[in-house]
């Protein structure tokens, strides 16, 4: 498995390198996108000081986590991102005709290079960050961060999974897709805590959001102290194996009904 | 028990009415019709291991529905399809990999890089080990003489070039059947020539079971002694091409070449007569005329100065069966 | 003229084939909208003083935003456009017996306009029906409608001419990407796609006077709530006029630049 993945990683690599100029453009036009979103939470604390509470060094803190988890499954992860495309065009088929699980395969067929752009400023944005902001550094607080940045991959990984699979009953309204994943991603950049209680709950109990930004945020900021909160993040994983679970049985109505 | 064993298959696809127009548009909007189209309607055949089968049929007649049941992509709605002691689309991953599929619309090579990285991406996904990939590679790369072809990124590769390469990429792991699906669409009569050759080759040297879908009868002239022709999701023919030949081959096309001027002809079996350069072209059927005696009648009537035979052409045999069938 | 109206029913039809996608649509946009609102019912709760728009003028602003995104996109990308773009292929296009830019114009035009009409009606009527405060608010007055609804109509004008001229512009480099999403985001800052134009930092908001991409929305938006009223909503109207005629003229021109150069070329 390992190996067929990593002979797909060098053969997208291979690619790239075709398109130099290319790529380069590319690389630096994604800057600009991304400055964007970074910039909305700049103004609108240039404006009011601090949401809810938190100063703009938390907020930045919890955007570049989330912001790097999600650019991880932009990179990784953009052939289920774009699991539409082996539906529409038939490519599916061809999938099913290699003895690999299929799964590995749609991961294998995409990998996105140009958004390391995104994951490049993500990094730089935590560092300015965790600079700015005053904390009793130990071991937990080391570990509280990569437990976050796994969480925030795999939570949106288990969102493009869904969104994958729901391709195989329909390739019509696409659009509630960006609901979950850039929705999403627009929500978990703020702790749960700012938006109202229907929103919040929902994206704790259904959408684990909560466990990859606000209750580690808590710990890490020093407002609540309770150790269990560093291994929050780890609560994800009991969404992504459901999420892989519908994926599996939502593909095999594929072999029902074809293209 | 045969290689190939398909009774009584079916499937039907469920597909929205698409309507035009403005009125009707804003309708369907808020409600949808929706029909059934039987793609196949209980299909039975078999096949023996190492046969080359030509399976043939106008567009929209079950052939890629069939293709796809076969090759584990698609689940039959009813009956069996056993494939050398599997069930395709029950044992997905262990069947798929003793198969070989080459679409000839279709790409699995990837596009800007040569096809010999492709190669090795599928040495991987198919397990085969080093020594046996290497030497079957070197001799499918010969065989196809694409030793230089395989190293040019294939989006700069002609269509005929990369479908060698496709077809080498589907037998790398030796699988013991090949699907074709319209493997020479829009090949160069050079490429057609290296593809049908290749493809009689491994059939008769490593016993490969062939199934060929395809709308050019010279592929199936070429390469399948047996056809099965589908329509309207039923089996239609079934048996060797030389039967449908005979059975439809009592049309003749006979051209004279003469000076003279020939006058209206009325005579029971001449089914029509065309000018052409130097002389007149005549349909004959040799069931109520013979030949031998339509060429007497002539040369009676004009001095004949040379004459060409022609049987009619296999194409012309496929229209009159689809025309037969109402396909 | 009867060709360019063949081309808006087209895109109509084939609009109202997807009847889910209108619904996904519908309720992306409501999602998107409620997250915002709550992002900065936040901030107001904090700081309600430093805000430079009371809240529902900005509760409408984003509304009036999520029910008319599809008409004033600023992302449009024309898929059959940049396939041409890629290929560098437009001779095909050349043999028609038709304006070029305005068969893009059109083109554009219809597809924004089409995709707007199927969604922006609920999304009114349902922020409308909304409990306070997130609900969008009526027009601040006879006068402000009015001048609304005019400033929408050259609004869109103005989108489209622009994204005409990306599209041209991209044609000119041969490079879809880059060039287009850098202009794409720029255009989306300045316009107040990203924050409303107010809240961007003030030396910002000095170079978004000069721009046209903040009359594409953020003018008419504005003029809904009564956030600009008077005189100064007629001579930001006349502003936005301008800036459709010298889009187009830019435009224009250098479409019919890239129609000679094609020729030379031989496409």
């Amino acid at each position: 498995m390992v190996k067929v993945y990593l002979k797909y990683l060098k053969l997208h690599l291979k690619s790239v390198m075709q398109y130099k100029l290319s790529f380069i453009l590319g690389f630096i036009s994604q800057f600009f996108v991304f400055f964007a979103s970074y910039f909305v939470i700049i103004s609108l604390f240039e404006k009011f000081g601090s949401i809810k509470g938190f100063t703009v060094y938390e907020i930045l803190f919890t955007f570049a986590v989330v912001n790097i988890g999600f650019s991880l499954n932009e990179v990784f992860a953009r052939g289920v991102d774009n699991f539409d495309h082996f539906i529409k065009a038939g490519k599916y088929d061809q999938l099913l005709l290699k003895p690999v699980n299929i799964f590995l395969q749609v991961l294998g067929s995409d990998i996105n290079f140009l958004k390391l752009s995104k994951l490049l400023q993500s990094i730089v944005i935590l560092i300015i960050a965790l600079v700015n902001l005053d904390i009793d550094w130990s071991v937990f607080k080391v570990l509280i961060i990569l437990n976050m940045i796994a969480g925030a991959f795999c939570v949106f990984l288990g969102v493009f999974i869904l969104n994958a699979a729901y391709c195989f009953y329909t390739v019509e309204g696409l659009e509630v897709r960006n609901v979950l994943s850039y929705g999403g991603r627009e929500m978990a950049q703020y702790p749960v805590s700012v938006f109202k209680k229907e929103f919040a709950t929902f994206f704790t109990y259904v959408i684990p959001f909560a466990f990859i930004n606000y209750y580690p945020l808590l710990y890490f900021t020093g407002r609540e102290s309770n150790i269990l909160l560093v291994f929050s993040p780890l609560i994800i994983i009991l969404f992504v194996i459901p999420c892989y679970y519908i994926f599996n049985i939502s593909s095999r109505k594929y072999l029902s009904t074809g293209s | 028990m045969s290689f190939i064993e398909v009774s009584s298959m079916s499937k039907t696809f469920k597909v929205t009415k698409r309507s035009s127009g403005v009125r009707s548009s804003v309708k369907s909007f808020f409600k949808r019709d929706y029909v059934y189209i039987d793609a196949l309607k209980s299909i039975s055949f078999e096949v023996a291991r190492g046969e080359i089968v030509g399976y043939i049929g106008p567009n929209g007649a079950g052939k890629s529905t069939t293709i796809k049941i076969l090759s584990g992509i698609l689940r039959p709605d009813s009956g069996v399809c056993k494939i050398n002691g599997m069930i395709p689309y029950e044992d997905r991953e262990r069947y798929v990999s003793n198969i070989g599929v080459v679409f000839g619309q279709r790409s699995q090579l990837w596009w800007d890089i040569p096809a010999e990285d492709t190669f090795d991406l599928l040495k991987d996904i198919y397990k085969i080990p080093k020594d046996d990939f290497i030497s079957r590679k070197n001799e499918l790369v010969s065989l196809l003489n694409i030793e230089e072809i395989i190293k040019i990124p294939v989006r700069q590769l002609s269509l005929g070039q990369r479908m060698r390469c496709e077809i080498a990429a589907s037998l790398l792991h030796n699988p013991s059947i090949l699907f074709l699906d319209e493997p020479t669409i829009g090949l160069d009569a050079v490429s057609k020539k290296i593809v049908r050759d290749f493809i009689k080759k491994i059939n008769k040297e490593r016993d490969v079971t062939v199934i060929l879908t395809t709308h050019d009868m010279s592929d199936i002239e070429a390469l399948a002694k047996r056809i099965i022709m589908i329509g309207k999701g039923e089996v239609l023919y079934d048996g060797t091409l030389q039967k449908l030949k005979n059975k439809y081959d009592n049309i003749k096309h006979i051209k004279v070449i003469t000076n003279t001027k020939v006058g209206s002809i009325r005579k029971k079996g001449i089914i029509d007569k065309r000018k052409i350069d130097g002389g007149y072209e005549f349909d004959v059927d040799s069931k109520i005329i013979d030949v031998s005696l339509f060429l007497n009648y002539l040369s009676n009537k004009v001095e004949v100065k040379d004459i060409d035979i022609e049987n009619e052409n296999i194409d012309e045999i496929i229209i009159k069966l689809y025309q037969e069938y109402e396909i | 003229m009867k060709q360019y109206f063949t081309y808006f029913k087209i895109s109509f039809i084939s609009g109202l084939q997807y009847r889910v996608s209108a619904l996904a649509g519908l309720s992306t946009q409501f999602f998107f909208g409620f997250v915002f609102i709550m992002i900065y019912l936040a901030f107001y709760e904090t700081e309600y003083d430093s805000a430079p728009m009371k809240f529902n003028e900005l509760v409408t602003y984003l509304w009036l935003g999520q029910a008319f995104f599809s008409l004033m996109y600023l992302y449009h990308k024309d898929k059959e456009l940049i396939s041409m773009i890629r290929d560098g292929n437009i001779s095909y296009e050349l043999c028609r017996p038709q304006n070029l830019y305005w068969k893009w114009y059109i083109k554009i035009f219809s597809s924004k306009l089409s995709m707007v009409l199927l969604r922006f009606f609920p999304v009114i009527i349902i922020a409308f029906l909304l409990p306070f405060p997130y609900n969008l608010s009526l027009p601040n007055n006879m006068f402000s409608f009015i001048f609304f609804v005019i400033s929408m109509i050259i609004g869109a004008f103005l989108v489209t001419s622009l994204s005409t001229m990306v599209h041209i512009i991209a044609f000119f480099s041969l490079d879809e990407k880059g060039i287009m999403s850098m202009f794409m985001v720029i255009a989306d800052l300045f316009a107040g796609g990203i924050v409303p134009v107010l809240f961007l930092p003030k030396f910002l908001q000095l170079i978004a006077d000069y721009l046209p991409f903040r009359y594409i929305f953020d003018l008419p938006y504005r003029i809904y709530s009564g956030n600009i009223t008077g005189m100064t909503a007629v001579s930001n109207v006349l502003i936005q006029l301008l800036w459709v005629f010298v889009s187009i003229g830019i435009g224009y021109y250098l479409n019919k630049r890239i129609l000679s150069k094609v020729e030379v070329q031989g496409g």
